[in-house]
């Protein structure tokens, strides 16, 4: 196993969740505003209240600039695209400059899709460039404990949005079942309990998708594992 | 041979290096901004017999250096032999009182020079100055030079060039060599820094890992990285990018916050190596620059290979005649400044602004050094289209290790501005990469 | 000749606990040519880790780490030391240059180089620097409170009082203007109270030490503890923490001969 820093395990952890919400998000986006054409024009308040962030858009075409683009709003996809990159730019050394180009790249894309008249096909290039990253990272990166780190990261993003997307029961399970699978891989220290408790839940036929949240969010908390530095 | 026309490729190849994030940070009504680093396709080229006389020259000037900074924490000689006059060893802003008497692993201090040097249209090379605290560039014209090999191989397989992707190998020989036991690390302030990128891929290139000092410990007398699950690994060497002043809050600034506290007292006692040494600023403060020739005669008992400038001081009354008789044609520098500011030319004072200065220079004649300014050779760069001359520098990189070495190549740099001599990537210029032909 | 007791106490009392302590201690008499310690005990409270060294003034430093949270930070030095003023400190007089350059701390303003310029020197480096230490015990006053530990030399003099730390900055500015090298000392003398700072001068291949608050030699009552270009170089107690609050420092330093 490298060796690797506290806080750049962290950020590995922040790097995987990020670049799944972009992902995510991005991919939801897209469907909803199919959906918001022609049938509801207001599908941005449920949109907003599954994802728990504040309707603070004003119609359709505000939710559609200002979701995507806007660096002031904490929310947007673009502010959280940020965030994957300031994780991934002190990751050089742990990642990799080829792997850590496909985030760059997908900054420089998510730059062109917000000048663009045509933002949304803008964005699928977003979009590639992560699925480039995640497969750059798969193939690249020799550490172990680094490529499980990011993976975690992104498996524990992924359930929590799954499960705030009430997504089929099934879809649940299988990303619990690699999450449970993934987590002892990675050097972290972690709750057991909260991965039995979660394996639990997905052998319900109803799925408490709260919960699911809940759980998924407290299964590892660095404020509470930093290591203690002096003696 | 314009270098068979690599700049056709001058947008693709910017466009991979903006990829790699090729970029360095600056800091713009205190936002911090990263900006992508221009790079010129066209290369300057050095021939074989031209690079091995620089090659000698560098070799002789860095050890030269780093014996006067070794005698100067310890037996002075050279102040004691009327060589270098005490007044600008010990009132320079380099000198670094905590160095007395301290000797770091196997001597050396001068791990990784950067030797800025101009050709004139003489065709001689010039020194321009020596850099000795933290030296930056060398990350470059490295990856550039990995891009370039892919935007047109049938170059590179027509000339004979000396691969410069070796800077990594030659930076990890020369911290291996005085690792005193454990990891190599490369200490960043973090990524807000102007080098940032440089930190990261050279750590990546190296194999050295890059930390910051929150992540360093010292215990019972060694240096120990806490990984994250809170195991200790012993620390041997840190090329650290921070300055000295921030180092250690117990033994220099006690308000740095980037620093590990105790690492200079452990380094005091052998146990860790530090790249470059703490107190290298004494022997590269422009002032002292006016002395580097004679360290060369008094330490090594050789004539030096590489010229100065031509330097005035006006410290000596000598001196001080012929710069007033002679501002005009004089580019001043104040000694405490640097990166292109503090530097004036005497034809472009106004009458008051040369009788302010005069005065200035009369007051505090040691804060000043005056130069013949340099016909520089102006080199093509391809700008906007078209190709045209500017003016160009070069840093050479020596690197310390059991011997010294050269890196054969360098970090070009120019300036887009066609009527500025001042080519620092503080102030708006690109780069390019250095061929040295094989 | 004489034989000396000497007992040092510093403590460090915190308003709040703090923790992550690194501190470097430089409170310890060395040996030299003037001075023999010939028992020494000392105690450090709290430390979890401490090493011993040398600075770049030859002074010794004792340094380490207190982790865990604490409210107060204690040194005790205790021994025996015997002095004797006619034997000289030497020195090779081209390593003694960095003794004439000025620092913050003893850098001379328009106050000392006029009252400098007023003084006759006679050319003669250890009559000039006497010199300067009489005119200096006419024209300044030994008031504690006045000035702080920051003061400098200048500001200091513009004041006309101060403190034993006050006197000594002002005539190490004095014989710096005269380029002589001239180094801070911070030491013990014979009685009750704080430590005690004078200077040495560079004269003939020797350091000779003068007494400015007291305008006199250093002779065997006086303990020397560590010397530098100023009282920054001989802080006796440096500390980086995390918390704190509002802090106190008590020292007491008891000097008394062995009959």
């Amino acid at each position: 196993m490298a060796i690797l820093s506290f806080s750049n395990s962290d950020r590995l952890y922040w790097l995987g969740r990020y670049s799944e919400r972009v992902y995510t998000t991005l991919r939801s986006f897209a469907k909803h505003f199919d959906t918001m054409i022609d049938l509801k024009p207001e599908e941005y308040a449920d949109f907003c209240k599954r994802q728990d962030i504040p309707n603070i858009y004003t119609s359709k075409e505000d939710f559609s600039r200002r979701y995507c683009f806007d660096e002031n709003d904490p929310n947007s996809i673009y502010s959280n695209l940020m965030r994957a990159y300031d994780n991934a730019i002190v990751l050089r050394e742990e990642i990799g400059s080829e792997t850590l180009a496909y985030i760059q790249l997908a900054v420089y894309a998510m730059n062109k899709a917000k000048i663009s008249e045509a933002p949304l096909l803008e964005l699928q290039k977003v979009v590639d460039n992560i699925a480039a990253f995640w497969g750059m990272a798969d193939d690249r990166i020799d550490e172990a404990n680094v490529r499980s780190i990011i993976k975690l990261g992104k498996r524990v993003e992924r359930i929590d949005l799954y499960a705030r997307m009430n997504a089929s029961p099934d879809e649940i399970r299988r990303e619990i079942h690699r999450l449970s699978v993934r987590v002892p891989q990675t050097g972290l220290k972690y709750s057991t309990s909260v991965i039995v408790h979660l394996n639990y839940m997905a052998e319900k036929t109803e799925l408490d998708y709260p919960t699911i949240v809940k759980e998924v969010e407290s299964l590892i908390d660095f404020t509470e594992i930093r290591p203690v530095i002096g003696l | 041979m314009a270098a068979d026309g690599l700049y056709k490729y001058s947008e693709q190849i910017n466009e991979l290096l903006a990829r790699y994030g090729v970029k360095f940070g600056i800091y713009k009504n205190n936002v911090f901004k990263e900006q992508l680093f221009p790079f010129d396709t066209i290369p300057r080229i050095i021939e074989k017999a031209e690079f091995d006389c620089l090659e000698r020259g560098l070799k002789q000037r860095v050890t030269a250096l780093n014996e006067f900074i070794k005698d100067i924490y310890s037996d002075k000689k050279i102040i004691r032999d009327g060589v270098v006059p005490e007044e600008f060893v010990y009132s320079g802003s380099g000198y670094l009182v905590q160095c007395e008497g301290v000797c770091p692993p196997k001597g050396v201090y001068t791990h990784i020079s950067g030797i800025d040097l101009v050709q004139g249209e003489d065709k001689n090379w010039y020194i321009l100055e020596d850099n000795l605290r933290i030296p930056s560039g060398a990350s470059y014209p490295m990856i550039a030079r990995d891009i370039c090999r892919r935007s047109s191989p049938a170059t590179f397989e027509k000339y004979h060039i000396e691969d410069n992707r070796n800077y990594a190998k030659l930076l990890r020989r020369t911290m291996d060599y005085v690792n005193t036991g454990g990891h190599t690390v490369i200490l960043s302030p973090g990524r807000y820094n102007a080098a940032y990128f440089e930190h990261s891929y050279l750590a990546e290139q190296t194999g050295a890992h890059l930390v910051t000092g929150s992540e360093l410990t010292v215990e019972n007398d060694r240096l120990y990285f806490i990984d994250y699950s809170g195991k200790k690994e012993q620390v041997g060497a840190v090329y650290r990018r921070i300055s000295d002043e921030y180092l250690d809050p117990m033994n220099f600034n006690k308000e740095s916050v980037i620093g590990i506290p105790h690492i200079y007292d452990i380094y005091r006692k052998g146990n860790v190596a530090l790249i470059n040494a703490p107190g290298n600023g004494v022997a590269d403060d422009k002032g002292i620059y006016y002395f580097v020739p004679k360290m060369v005669k008094y330490y090594l008992n050789e004539e030096p290979i590489l010229q100065n400038a031509p330097t005035y001081l006006p410290y000596y009354e000598k001196d001080m005649k012929y710069v007033l008789d002679n501002i005009d044609t004089l580019v001043l520098k104040d000694v405490a400044e640097a990166g292109g500011y503090g530097v004036v030319f005497g034809s472009k004072m106004t009458k008051t602004e040369k009788e302010e200065f005069i005065a200035l220079l009369k007051r505090e004649p040691r804060r000043f050094i005056a130069q013949e300014v340099i016909d520089f050779l102006d080199i093509d760069i391809y700008d906007d289209g078209e190709i045209v001359p500017r003016k160009a520098d070069l840093r050479a990189f020596v690197l310390m290790a059991d011997e010294p070495l050269v890196w054969k190549s360098g970090l070009t740099r120019f300036s887009r501005d066609p009527d500025s001599f001042i080519v620092n990537s503080s102030q708006g210029g690109g780069f390019k990469d250095t061929w040295v032909l094989s | 000749m004489k034989k000396l007791n000497f007992s040092y106490h510093m403590q460090l009392t915190f308003e709040y606990p703090v923790r992550d302590h690194h501190f470097t201690l430089r409170c310890f008499p060395p040996n030299d040519a003037r001075q023999q310690i010939l028992t020494e005990s000392i105690e450090i409270y709290p430390k979890q880790y401490s090493s011993t060294q040398t600075d770049s003034f030859g002074n010794r430093c004792i340094y380490g780490t207190a982790s865990w949270e604490h409210n107060y930070f204690a040194a005790d030095v205790n021994g025996q030391a015997v002095i004797d003023k006619d034997k000289n400190i030497t020195e090779d007089a081209y390593k003694t240059g960095l003794f004439r350059y000025y620092t913050e701390l003893t850098r001379p303003g328009e106050g000392i180089m006029g009252f400098y310029n007023k003084i006759k020197r006679s050319g003669h480096p250890l009559e000039t620097a006497k010199h300067f230490m009489d005119k200096l015990f006419e024209n300044f006053v030994y008031e504690q409170g006045a000035t702080n530990i920051s003061t400098t030399a200048e500001e200091a003099f513009l004041l006309g009082k101060g403190v034993c730390q006050d006197y000594a900055h002002i005539l190490i500015s004095l014989c710096r203007l005269e380029k002589l090298p001239c180094r801070y000392v911070a030491g013990m003398m014979t009685g009750e109270g704080a430590t005690h700072a004078w200077a040495e001068v560079f004269d003939n291949g020797v350091w000779h030490p003068l007494d400015p608050t007291h305008n006199r030699l250093v002779d065997d009552t006086y303990i020397k503890i560590s010397s530098g270009r100023d009282a920054k170089d001989c802080t006796i107690n440096q500390g980086v923490f995390i918390g704190g609050g509002k802090q106190k420092q008590e020292v007491k330093v008891t000097v008394e001969e062995i009959l």
